[in-house]
């Protein structure tokens, strides 16, 4: 027997099958919740920030990842506040200034409404979202890559930097990386980097209508939950 | 005599990944270092996939993957030491050995290292030099001590 | 060897022990805390073991090698008892006269004598040393009186007994009350209310659970965990114990960092000895109780003071924290109910539960109980650790104990907290520490680290000193943290390099809001305080090296530069053999030059100078 809990998501009730997290329920109602380091069969580890909510609870919301919090019956989220879309968009902000030359990425930034980077950018060709490390570990008990290195050295790297024979060659750490679709058009030169914003009917979404899922093609090419 | 050292740490701990870190401390105590195939061998023995002993020795300070010099230099940088001078510290032993926090000089006489704080901070700026510690420390004092090994070791020359 | 089987065991062996005690009609307590041995007491204790021996006093002097005091600035310490004679500064050299005239004669040897930097008088007594009048030694004060590799020591002071009254006659359940109602709140920074922990775990229906005591302080500037684990371990011991029971822990751990030789090798001598003496193991005091405790030593990552990284640690792995959707003490070790206290609590618990909580709750504020160790250092003339009743000014601790400025510039700020904490101005010095006043003003309580900084730190320099540090030891799972401390540094470093702009502070405003509110874990979310507070209170030294590319305090290497002024260089060279980057140039008794192509602007000459030559424009 499937247990169900009932919550409330940007004021709307929503039923969720328990034990299943705040951005699956979310994202199965059609309530967009921005994520990027989310895959819907991995462990979640709240790296990204990117689908934080708030969670009201006796008047007093504090700010989680929706991705690593289980529905509860009578939750109370605010996933769409003016708060957390801000907080978000500079979140986004800091990871198309520090990894411009993704789509996904550039998709992401536009779905949060950023239209102007404060910073210089920096060319990174990861942004350690972790997906290839999870899919290896988890998927194929592979274990080749991992985290190494702590703070602005972390990085994702083989044991002692030489492919190891549990590596299965499944490809799958290309497939599931972010930074392997490139920006439409041509890939940005180290100089010459920007925030792409070609996209305006996109943009308008993002600002008419920041928490309705629109089906976006960054999803359907970058296994967003409501696509799985 | 390494193997042997290596069995006695791994003595009792077989099989036991959560004893990871604290083989890895003994490890790094009796060879000065993490060598490769020691790594090899811990994952193995222990039961824990080689991706995270790699992890764990590159995470956490107290490890190093390379060999130490015969002199180990430790600044401590904490707060304490830091708002009483010891970058002037960092200064001193990057102009004299021309090398950075982390390196070893290329005859291995030399390796200089940070460290965020060795709790005696109310004696700062504190230099630690191979486990002994020194207290108000002095770029002068310190250079004065880094001579003393040089011309030491200008003296063993000639018998080596 | 003694196997206490029951509380009548103890009382009797503590009987003998004093007994044994009073034999001795002389003590020499010698401080050799890491700090002390630095100042090579190690050596001096050596020596006067052997010249007591050898001049026939090895029946009258009884030797007793402590842990830290906490007055490591005037280390190595010796105190004389009968007399409370204390000296300083002690050497092997004065080894000798000190056996002759102190310990034969009674006679006092004045130049060893403390001498208050304040008055400029000399104290005779431990007893009248202001630096320890002003204090409330609660906690500290028994290190003086413990061989921390002695159990009989912590026994003959009283030890133990709390856990013997514990287990004897107090539920698990009326722990908790006492604990509760004793106010006692986390020592380690956040100040969560112990009690509400260890309720929360004990209601836990699972029978694995776990106690741990997080030694691992790798708050830069502070040492009262390593002070109090080094000197005391036995206490903390007994702490954890009555937790243990308190909760329904079977097993524990004491995470401490690995830069504390002396705290890892006293704490697992200590729990040998517990072990010998019946108080860890098996059915304690016959009480049915069972519990055992190991000692995990940590690596060297600052992130590991955060408890789901810590418990990562304790487990082996990677020390990176997780998200605390569901808190420790539900799911922590091993994914079993946990209570994680910092080691300064966990001292406190012996004494609440042997003298009740309103004993414990009478001194402090109305939201903070007891007493609290600091570390102050930095730029005052008295350093060391400081226990005062919570609520007391930062005015008497930085002028009363600290004795004020230590060279004569003016003391501006005093940060605490370490890295998670902030920058408090003079002005603000009449506020009563305490947890809730200090992070009103956007500061934290922190593990206890007071560092005085006058007008020669600047206070840019202090955030990015800050940054570094946190970029350093940010574990880098999540991006604001990453990434915004990353952009932070930049920042600031833009500023104290003269590139900065005024919009420049607004963002870094905005990102620390960002940074703060979404980090995954504590050392993230605390990470722009030091920019924050230094931003609240001395936003006019970011203004001067924005607007006028001036460093007032004259540090930011990027806009000083050296100089030798003619008039007062006599020519004795010893800032060119002082240079490490050979940048000076000058003949003998001639005036000398810098180079400043090759200035590094380190400032090593300027010690060395003693004509006061060198000047920093």
């Amino acid at each position: 027997m499937i247990e169900e809990v009932t919550l409330t998501i940007d004021d709307v009730l929503v039923k969720a099958v328990k034990g299943i997290s705040v951005l699956d329920a979310a994202v199965k109602s059609g309530i967009c919740i921005p994520h990027l380091c989310h895959v819907p069969f991995l462990s979640d580890i709240g790296a990204c920030r990117l689908c934080i909510v708030e969670n009201v609870n006796n008047g007093k919301a504090k700010i989680t990842t929706s991705c690593t919090l289980r529905v509860q019956e009578g939750m109370v989220i605010r996933a769409n506040s003016e708060k957390v879309l801000k907080l978000r968009k500079n979140i986004a902000e800091l990871l198309v200034a520090h990894a411009p030359n993704s789509r996904a990425i550039q998709d992401i930034a536009v779905r949060c409404g950023l239209k102007e980077v404060r910073y210089p950018f920096h060319n990174a060709n990861c942004v350690l979202c972790g997906r290839c490390v999870r899919y290896c570990s988890e998927m194929w008990q592979g274990n080749a890559i991992g985290f190494v290195g702590r703070g602005k050295d972390r990085h994702v790297e083989y044991p002692f930097g030489k492919r190891p024979d549990t590596c299965k060659k499944c490809n799958s750490c290309v497939l599931y990386c972010p930074m392997s679709v490139t920006p439409c058009g041509e890939v940005m030169k180290t100089g010459e980097e920007h925030l792409c914003g070609k996209c305006d009917s996109q943009m308008a979404m993002a600002e008419k209508i920041p928490g309705a899922c629109v089906w976006c093609e960054t999803g359907k090419s970058f296994q967003c939950a409501r696509y799985a | 005599m390494n193997s042997t050292n290596l069995e006695t740490i791994l003595e009792g701990r077989r099989s036991q990944p959560h004893q990871l870190i604290e083989v890895l401390q003994d490890v790094q105590d009796v060879y000065g270092y993490i060598p490769k195939d020691v790594m090899g061998i811990v994952a193995k023995e222990l039961g824990v996939p080689l991706m995270e002993v790699f992890r764990v020795a590159k995470f956490y300070k107290a490890f190093t993957l390379k060999p130490r010099g015969k002199n180990v230099i430790t600044i401590c940088t904490g707060t304490a030491c830091h708002v009483r001078g010891s970058q002037l510290l960092i200064d001193q032993v990057q102009g004299q050995l021309r090398l950075k926090p982390g390196d070893t000089t290329k005859d291995g006489l030399f390796t200089v290292e940070c460290v965020n704080c060795v709790g005696a901070c109310a004696l700062g700026p504190v230099v630690v030099q191979n486990g002994s510690y020194s207290n108000h420390m002095t770029p002068g004092k310190l250079r004065r001590a880094i001579d003393k090994v040089q011309g030491k070791k200008k003296e063993e020359s000639p018998h080596a | 060897m003694p196997n206490i089987k029951q509380a009548g065991d103890l009382e009797t062996l503590r009987q003998k022990i004093q007994k044994a005690h009073k034999k001795f009609p002389k003590t020499i307590t010698i401080c050799g805390g890491t700090g002390c041995q630095a100042s090579k007491a190690g050596e001096v204790i050596e020596k006067i073991r052997e010249v007591i021996l050898k001049q026939g006093f090895g029946k009258d002097v009884y030797i007793r090698s402590t842990g830290c005091h906490g007055f490591c600035e005037q280390g190595p310490i010796m105190v004389f008892e009968p007399g409370n004679i204390l000296y300083c500064h002690v050497t092997t050299e004065d080894i000798q006269e000190i056996v002759d005239k102190t310990i034969r004669h009674g006679e006092v040897i004045e130049r060893l004598l403390y001498t208050d930097p304040v008055s400029g008088k000399k104290n005779v007594k431990e007893k009248d040393i202001p630096f320890y009048l002003a204090q409330d030694r609660q906690l500290l004060n028994y290190n003086r009186l413990v061989d921390p590799g002695n159990i009989n020591d912590y026994i003959a002071i009283g030890g133990y007994m709390a856990l013997a009254k514990t287990l004897g006659s107090i539920k698990p359940a009326a722990v908790i009350d006492e604990i509760n109602a004793s106010g006692l709140r986390g020592r380690g920074g956040g100040g969560f209310p112990t009690g509400r922990k260890w309720t929360e775990c004990r209601e836990e229906p699972i029978d694995e659970k776990y106690v741990i005591c997080n030694a691992d302080e790798g708050d830069p500037g502070a040492y009262m965990d390593r002070c109090l684990l080094e000197g005391n371990p036995h206490l903390v011991i007994e702490g954890l114990l009555i937790g243990a029971w308190a909760v329904g822990a079977r097993r524990g751990y004491i995470y401490v960092r690995k830069e504390y030789p002396l705290a890892v090798k006293h704490a697992k001598f200590a729990i040998e000895q517990a072990r010998k003496y019946g108080l860890l193991g098996e059915n304690i005091f016959g009480s049915g109780f069972s519990f055992d405790l190991e000692v995990a030593r940590g690596g060297g990552a600052f992130v590991c003071g955060e408890s789901t990284a810590l418990m990562a640690s304790v487990e082996g792995k990677v020390g990176e924290p997780r998200p605390k959707d569901i808190h420790t003490v539900k799911e922590g070790l091993w994914n079993k109910p946990t209570v994680l206290n910092n080691v300064e609590t966990w001292a406190n618990v012996p004494s609440i539960m042997l003298n009740g909580a309103s004993w414990f709750a009478v001194k402090g504020t109305p939201g903070s109980k007891g007493t609290k160790i600091f570390a102050l250092t930095g730029q005052v003339k008295n350093t060391g650790l400081v226990e005062v009743a919570m609520g007391t000014t930062l005015n008497n601790i930085v002028f009363d104990i600290g004795g004020g400025s230590k060279n004569g510039k003016a003391i501006k700020a005093v940060q605490t907290g370490g890295p998670s904490g902030g920058c408090l101005p003079t002005s603000l010095f009449q506020l009563p520490v305490d947890f809730d006043s200090l992070s009103t003003a956007g500061s934290m309580m922190g593990s206890g680290g007071m560092v005085v900084m006058d007008e020669g730190t600047c206070m840019v320099d202090v955030a990015k000193y800050f940054l570094n540090f946190l970029q350093d030891e940010s574990c880098g799972k999540c991006v604001p943290c990453r990434l915004g401390v990353e952009r932070m540094l930049e920042i600031i470093t833009d500023i104290t390099e003269g590139r900065g702009t005024a919009e420049q502070i607004s963002l870094l405003e905005d990102l620390a809001e960002t940074v703060g509110e979404t980090s995954l874990c504590g050392l993230g979310k605390t990470a722009p305080n030091p920019v924050l507070s230094t931003l609240r209170y001395f936003q006019e030294e970011y203004l001067a090296h924005i607007n006028e590319k001036h460093c007032p305090a004259g540090v930011c290497k990027a806009l000083i530069q050296y100089a030798i002024a003619a008039e007062k260089c006599n020519g004795c060279g010893s800032c060119k053999r002082a240079c490490p980057h050979g940048a000076i140039t000058g003949q003998k008794k001639q005036v000398h030059i810098i180079d400043l192509e090759g200035c590094q602007k380190c400032g090593i000459c300027i010690g060395e100078c003693k004509p006061g030559a060198i000047m920093v424009n």
